[in-house]
């Protein structure tokens, strides 16, 4: 039940943090320029992003012999979640700037013109391109979490939940979902997936960990520690 | 097309932030692999220590090379 909770979860935070960027896009054009464009965009990249994660899915999940896929995506895992926790570190420590999606939208729309009588290409490719490219995170993550142990339905389910979650409030507050705490929960997301990439690339090699699952909670603590010390190391103090 | 190129550029960076970091972890793990069958349980030990070490090295670098933003 533990590993499922955990792989439902990291699926769901993964999958939020992109959903929210996907939406500032979508609601910068569809207010900008008018709703029917970018939410066919919108329509277009969500398909296409469903049908890699079936393809690509169930190619990896039935193809590939459990440790060369557990090394695979555990190693594949370790670097993308590094990469995030890299960059949360710089960001907790005042090295680089935080991500603002008030500022997001704000560039967006300046990119942005009113559209012209008729079929809005514009809208339509702006929301189209937004929403895959960052769904292309959402669709790693749902495959590398719920592929390594056969549990692809319900990490989907995870990016999903996520998906709706983020797009109901969207809807419901009309602006960019500013208050969401991005970097908090990039940062979290980050832990998680290089813990789970470190837990399957040993398992891939033949490991086996002491209290199976229940050791992911230990690399969680090492690398909090390895981060919190690197934040230590850096910090820069906030300039007024 | 650009949407293409975009993706095909979007694939690569989900997993490579610094290209040195990127082979840095690489050949970490390769090492841990070798290893594993000799050293057991130890193998682990080291793969988490130096993964974990490999992160505070590296932010360490960006931290000292990097401009303010502000």
């Amino acid at each position: 039940m533990g590993q499922e909770l955990f792989i439902f979860g990291a699926a769901f935070l993964g999958s939020a943090v992109e959903a929210t960027e996907a939406l500032t896009i979508v609601l910068a054009v569809g207010l900008t320029r008018g709703w029917r464009a970018p939410l066919l965009g919108t329509l277009a990249a969500v398909l296409s992003l469903a049908v890699l994660v079936v393809l690509f899915g169930q190619l990896i999940v039935t193809r590939v012999p459990e440790s060369a896929l557990k090394l695979v995506v555990g190693t594949l895992l370790l670097l993308f979640g590094l990469r995030w926790l890299h960059k949360a570190v710089l960001r907790s420590a005042g090295v680089v700037a935080m991500h603002d999606e008030e500022h997001a939208y704000r560039q967006t729309v300046s990119q942005l013109g009113s559209a012209a009588a008729g079929r809005d290409w514009v809208g339509f490719v702006l929301a189209l391109k937004g929403v895959f490219l960052e769904g292309l995170e959402v669709v790693f993550i749902v495959i590398a979490v719920g592929g390594a142990e056969n549990q692809l339905p319900l990490a989907t389910a995870g990016g999903v939940a996520a998906a709706i979650a983020v797009g109901a409030a969207g809807l419901a507050i009309r602006k960019p979902l500013a208050r969401v705490p991005e970097n908090t929960l990039k940062y979290a997301v980050g832990i998680i997936l290089t813990s789970l990439g470190t837990f399957w690339a040993a398992e891939g090699m033949g490991a086996e960990w002491p209290l199976d699952f229940v050791s992911i909670l230990g690399l969680v603590a090492v690398y909090v520690l390895a981060s919190r010390l690197a934040v230590m190391l850096i910090r820069r103090p906030a300039i007024a | 097309m650009s949407v293409l190129r975009a993706a095909a550029m979007r694939v690569v960076g989900l997993f490579v932030g610094d290209w040195v970091q990127s082979a840095v972890v690489l050949v970490i793990i390769a090492a841990a692999w070798s290893t594993f069958a000799r050293f057991g349980p130890l193998a682990l030990v080291l793969l988490v220590t130096l993964l974990a070490g490999q992160l505070v090295w590296f932010a360490r670098v960006e931290g000292r090379r990097a401009k303010p933003f502000r």
